[in-house]
């Protein structure tokens, strides 16, 4: 009823009729559909407009989409990829006056330094130092930047998980998937742009806000999907409806909805909603494709550890995370840890011991897996938590948060392989040399991604916000 | 602000920075407070509300009352006309959803299709606004407003056991038609107008409404953050301005001042916050002593205390020149809120009454006067119809801020009355003339929110529980959701009769969206949402067909349907289900569509060879039913709920 009537991009309306109006109905839409590929739609005032159309970047882009792996609950750098020969000399002595005051989350400032728990080695021809902790990743340093001197502004999960995700420590701002989602657009119409894969013990800290799309449309929020066989919600049939039973259902829905169509002059928002039926039924075969393993062969299973433990659970998402980023996904982020996850205050061996055991070995696969198949060169991988670990430790063995000074890590196109960049201070306290705010990460996402973070806004209640907000800039130090 | 004052700030300012050794400092940050000009208030937000008479008309015989004036003038000057009225059936669907968010029984749609008389119209909305549902559904929209939720968000998401106190409070003000002034009043200073009575201090709730984190390590930045938080809630919902734009600089395109911002969160500053981990009141609850000082807090970092403030208001919202009293003359509380719930409502406030009476237009006509309801100012859009607005604005006033009044006002214009289909000889010229309907040439077809469109599922399947009020009800969650939730964060109500209760009592976890509410663009309740999005998704599509949700609602409607025809009869059935759907009779080719689909469906599922026990078969059958019959049925119905005619109103 709003906007011209242009039943849908290319079609007019008699073509419309020609094609759908004379009876032919379900099938001759779905025919029209599937070419025209349309997964959603949305209408602002201003009428239905292809929220999903792929668009072009701001310039050319060196990657096209992306993997995050992201490890709830803050891994410790000094432990992983920042090795700090200081912690072991001073090793049960408190931290120096010269550090000044710190803010941390359970008053562990006064502690003893804790020492790296497992040695450092420098790995591949780089030489880049990598904890024993990670004897996998150590095989591909070769591919990895370390980015040491990262840092975040709250010492809390939930605002860091938030920060991490979409700039703000408050919740409730649009996630840089979402933004990715906003900015590109989506390349598979049969599948959502940003997909999530929760760890399946739940309980993120911070929760479902960390992939949502905040004032942005819904249309961008991450979709969850698991593996096994219902991936994304409400996607299979109820159990007392076969295919044949819905297929026949479907089509019953779309004949009266396009005779409903035609008594209302061919309404956009109308017809988009017919669309969005095509694209639910094409769901219902693609997400299932994508989670069928079967095809995949045994040394690749092999390669991300599945089939093993403790490798099984994590690796099978790592793989299908391969699997949708072949399809078009245009940002996949998975999470590693439950409520407790990588948060380790009580003991750092145990609490890592267990996790790198769960990941390492199906991080290191993925990379492998995409350079095997050519698919690093034009897709970022991001490894990192909300934060880092204090260099004093709690109880004894554990390490309290610090959102002061952490790594992040990169692999995949754009980006140089084996490198560090920039430091901590010498006992990995704070950011020191090229510190990496948050907001730099993101504007360095971004950018890979062919967008200025500055020209990526979207106007809400009075200003034209960004994942930036006010700051961000990228880090051209780590580039190719 | 008065210049005795300014110095007086001057001068706490400057002790401050001896005392802090940053007077080097001192001149990045004294940024000077600039005065409001004339060119800032001619802002046509800012500009008193204007008395305006109706314009005149070529055609008068269109005119109802003096809304249609205002929109068929600027209609005929773009030589339009008002499009005929819908049909009576589509009217009372539309009342029904517009002012109770559920579909009219059968019964209801008879009665007004038999009531010949010229006060049939106006009685079905005078019994509209009668029934409790209105103000369940009209809580809504306002609960959206007051970002409200019935937990804290962040790590813990804690349940704020008392919060939907609140919620029933709204409910309720809206059903005995509190008049809006005094709907505001309570909001912002129940306990301070009403002393000692506990069930006029819990409107205050509003104001705590927000999201918050008890575990945040330090009070001072807790504090900071919830009083800014309610600071710039406060200007969205009474006011429409965007405040927090102006808690770290002064506003960019507006004329509000970082001062401006702290002179009014000043107003809040003697809340009592409870100590570390433990949650906010669900009322407002104030400081026995004296206020504290409040400052600007420079960049809006809570480290950063500034100049000192008094409290005051928005001066650009202030042509009164109201000022907020010295002190209260009680002891219990400041008298700030007092103050400031007077401001807001004091009838030449130029803001309150305009934002508001957008916000019911919004609702009824499917867009708003004013596109962007919680922007009033420079950045904001500007209204289509000014006059008109100001005309509201000036009736709710004079009409005692009766909301109902402003409904029956806006439902009894021609404007409303408006086909949104096609009908008569107008409508190409319109849709080329007016393509996105900005001057209300045709009635705008409206989506319905996931609230009520569950209500609307329920309530034709004969499932819904129409009882009022209480605590959130927590309806079974699909397992891959119930397990990204902390433990126990969700505990399902055991009485199952609660489950099927209106979507306004389902439990509202902050972060937590109920996945059908979630699908369908509710917003989340992190800040005040003025205008939801409308968005059409796969996963829409994908909830409406295979949800439990759905499957149940069919088995009980299909159930109902073999009942009352007491027999396998199709075109019954059919009839039945329009009826009771869609208020109408299904048409010729609808009545082939459904006999063909029910026969072939029955044929084919047999043909399947599928065992009776695998089949979905009606719920609460009063006698039996071929089993292939009752699933086909079923399915038909599954059908029906995914149509548009389901979701959209014309």
């Amino acid at each position: 009823m709003n906007a011209p009537k242009q039943y849908c991009t290319g079609l007019n309306r008699r073509q419309f009729l020609t094609n759908v109006g004379g009876g032919i109905g379900a099938i001759a839409l779905a025919k029209i559909l599937s070419e025209e590929n349309l997964l959603a739609s949305s209408q602002g005032p201003a009428g239905g407009v292809d929220l999903m159309a792929v668009k072009t970047p701001h310039y050319e882009p060196k990657v096209k989409r992306v993997i995050y792996l992201f490890m709830h609950g803050g891994p410790s750098h000094v432990d992983l990829f920042d090795p700090k020969p200081d912690l072991i000399k001073y090793s049960g002595v408190p931290l120096p006056e010269s550090f000044g005051s710190v803010m941390t989350r359970r008053e562990v400032a006064k502690n003893p330094l804790l020492p790296p728990i497992r040695p450092f080695r420098p790995r591949g021809k780089s030489g880049l130092e990598i904890s024993d902790f990670l004897p996998h990743m150590a095989k591909v340093a070769d591919d990895l930047c370390v980015m040491r001197s990262c840092g975040g502004d709250s010492v809390n999960h939930p605002q860091s998980v938030y920060q991490m995700n979409t700039g703000s420590i408050l919740m409730g701002r649009p996630s840089l998937g979402s933004w990715v989602s906003y900015g590109l657009g989506s390349e598979n119409r049969d599948m959502p742009a940003f997909v999530v894969m929760p760890d399946p013990e739940g309980g993120l800290k911070g929760g479902p806000p960390a992939w949502g799309s905040g004032y942005l449309p819904a249309t961008y929020q991450g979709t969850t999907m698991r593996p096994g066989k219902n991936p994304i919600l409400n996607l299979r049939s109820p159990e007392k409806v076969s295919g044949a039973q819905q297929k026949s259902t479907l089509s019953l829905i779309q004949k009266l909805n396009t005779s409903h169509i035609e008594y209302r002059d061919y309404d956009d928002s109308l017809a988009a909603r017919v669309r969005s039926y095509e694209l639910a039924y094409r769901m219902q075969t693609a997400a299932p494709d994508i989670v069928d393993l079967r095809g995949e062969s045994e040394s690749t299973k092999k390669l991300y550890g599945i089939g093993e433990e403790p490798t099984d659970e994590f690796g099978t998402r790592c793989l299908l995370a391969r699997r949708m980023i072949e399809r078009g996904v245009r940002f996949v982020q998975l999470y590693s840890g439950g409520t407790l996850g990588w948060d380790a205050h009580k003991d750092v061996k145990e609490n890592h011991t267990r996790y790198c055991a769960k990941t390492d070995k199906p991080v290191a696969g993925l990379i492998q897996d995409l350079k095997l198949r050519g698919l690093l060169d034009d897709t970022l991988v991001i490894w990192g938590g909300e934060f880092g670990r204090m260099p004093m430790s709690e109880k004894g063995t554990g390490r309290d948060h610090n959102p002061w000074g952490y790594s992040v890590v990169f692999a995949g196109g754009g980006v140089r392989g084996g490198m560090a960049y920039g430091s901590t201070d010498p006992v990995g306290l704070r950011a020191e040399e090229d510190p990496v705010h948050v907001h730099d990460l993101h504007a360095t996402i971004l950018h890979l991604l062919g967008m200025d973070h500055e020209r990526l806004t979207y106007f809400h209640n009075g200003r034209e916000e960004r994942l930036t907000n006010v700051a961000g800039k990228v880090v051209h130090g780590i580039l190719s | 602000m008065p210049a005795k004052k300014k110095r007086a700030g001057v001068a706490m300012l400057a002790a401050i920075c001896l005392a802090t050794s940053c007077l080097g400092e001192r001149r990045n940050r004294l940024e000077v407070e600039k005065p409001i000009t004339d060119e800032d208030r001619s802002h046509w937000a800012f500009q008193p509300v204007r008395d305006t008479d109706p314009p005149k008309v070529r055609n008068e015989s269109r005119i109802r009352n003096g809304i249609d004036h205002f929109i068929l003038s600027r209609l005929e000057a773009e030589g339009l006309s008002l499009m005929p009225s819908a049909d009576r059936r589509t009217l009372i669907r539309r009342l029904s959803f517009d002012l109770r968010g559920l579909p009219p029984t059968p019964t209801e749609v008879r009665a007004f299709l038999e009531d010949n008389t010229d006060y049939a119209y106006g009685d079905l909305i005078d019994r509209f606004l009668a029934d409790p549902a209105y103000g369940e559904r009209w809580a809504q929209h306002w609960l959206d407003v007051a970002r409200f939720a019935e937990s804290d968000g962040f790590e813990h998401d804690q349940v704020r056991e008392d919060a939907w106190r609140y919620r029933d409070w709204v409910i309720n003000s809206l059903n005995v038609d509190m008049p809006y002034d005094e709907f505001v009043r309570m909001q912002i200073a129940g306990d301070e107008l009403y002393p000692g009575d506990e069930s006029k201090a819990i409107a205050t709730g509003f104001l705590v409404s927000g999201p918050d984190m008890p575990d945040i390590n330090l009070d001072e930045e807790r504090a900071h953050t919830v009083l800014n938080e309610m600071t710039s809630s406060t200007g969205l919902a009474f006011m429409g301005l965007t405040l927090e734009c102006a808690q770290c600089h002064a506003h960019k395109s507006d004329p509000v001042s970082i001062e401006d911002f702290y002179r009014l969160r000043a107003v809040f500053a003697n809340m009592e916050f409870p100590e570390k981990n433990k949650q906010l009141s669900h009322v407002f609850l104030e400081n026995d002593a004296e206020p504290p000082p409040s400052f600007v807090m420079k960049k809006g970092d809570f480290r950063s205390p500034g100049e000192l403030v008094d409290p005051a208001f928005i001066r650009i919202a202030n042509p009164m020149g109201m000022a907020v009293p010295k002190s209260s003359g009680n002891s219990k509380t400041s008298g700030r809120r007092k103050a400031l719930s007077d401001w807001l409502t004091h009838p030449e406030h130029p803001l309150t009454a305009r934002v508001i009476v957008n916000r019911v237009w919004q609702h009824h006509f499917g867009s708003p006067i004013v596109g962007t309801p919680n922007d009033f100012g420079i950045l904001g859009e500007r209204p289509t119809h000014p006059g008109l607005l100001d005309w509201l604005a000036g009736e709710l006033i004079d009409g005692d801020w009766s909301l109902k009044d402003l409904h029956r006002l806006m439902l009894q214009s021609a404007a409303y009355r408006q086909s949104s289909r096609p009908l008569g000889d107008s409508w190409e010229l319109a849709v080329r003339q007016d393509p996105g309907n900005r001057l209300y040439s045709r009635m705008n077809r409206k989506r319905l929110e996931g609230e009520a469109i569950r209500d609307a599922m329920l309530s034709v399947s004969g499932q819904i529980n129409l009882k009022q009020g209480g605590p959130g009800v927590h309806p079974p969650l699909p397992h891959e959701v119930a397990i990204t939730l902390l433990e126990k964060q969700w505990k399902v109500s055991e009485d199952e009769s609660e489950h099927t209760r209106r979507s306004i009592y389902l439990f509202n976890r902050r972060n937590l969206r109920f996945p059908m509410f979630d699908v369908f663009d509710r917003p989340d309740a992190n800040a005040s949402c003025g205008r939801r999005n409308v968005s059409t998704t796969a996963p829409q599509s994908l909830t409406l067909l295979n949800s439990e949700f759905s499957m149940k609602a069919s088995l009980h409607l299909a159930g109902a349907i073999i009942n009352k025809a007491n027999r396998v009869d199709h075109e019954k059935w059919i009839r039945s289900a329009y009826e009771t759907l869609f208020a109408r009779a299904e048409t010729h080719s609808e009545r082939s569509a459904g006999l063909s689909f029910l026969k072939g469906q029955a044929a084919s599922l047999e043909t399947e060879g599928r065992q009776p026990a695998s089949l979905a078969i009606p719920e609460g059958l009063s006698g039996g039913i071929d089993s292939y019959e009752g699933a086909a049925l079923v399915d038909y119905c599954l059908a029906l709920f995914n149509l548009n005619e389901m979701i959209y109103l014309d």
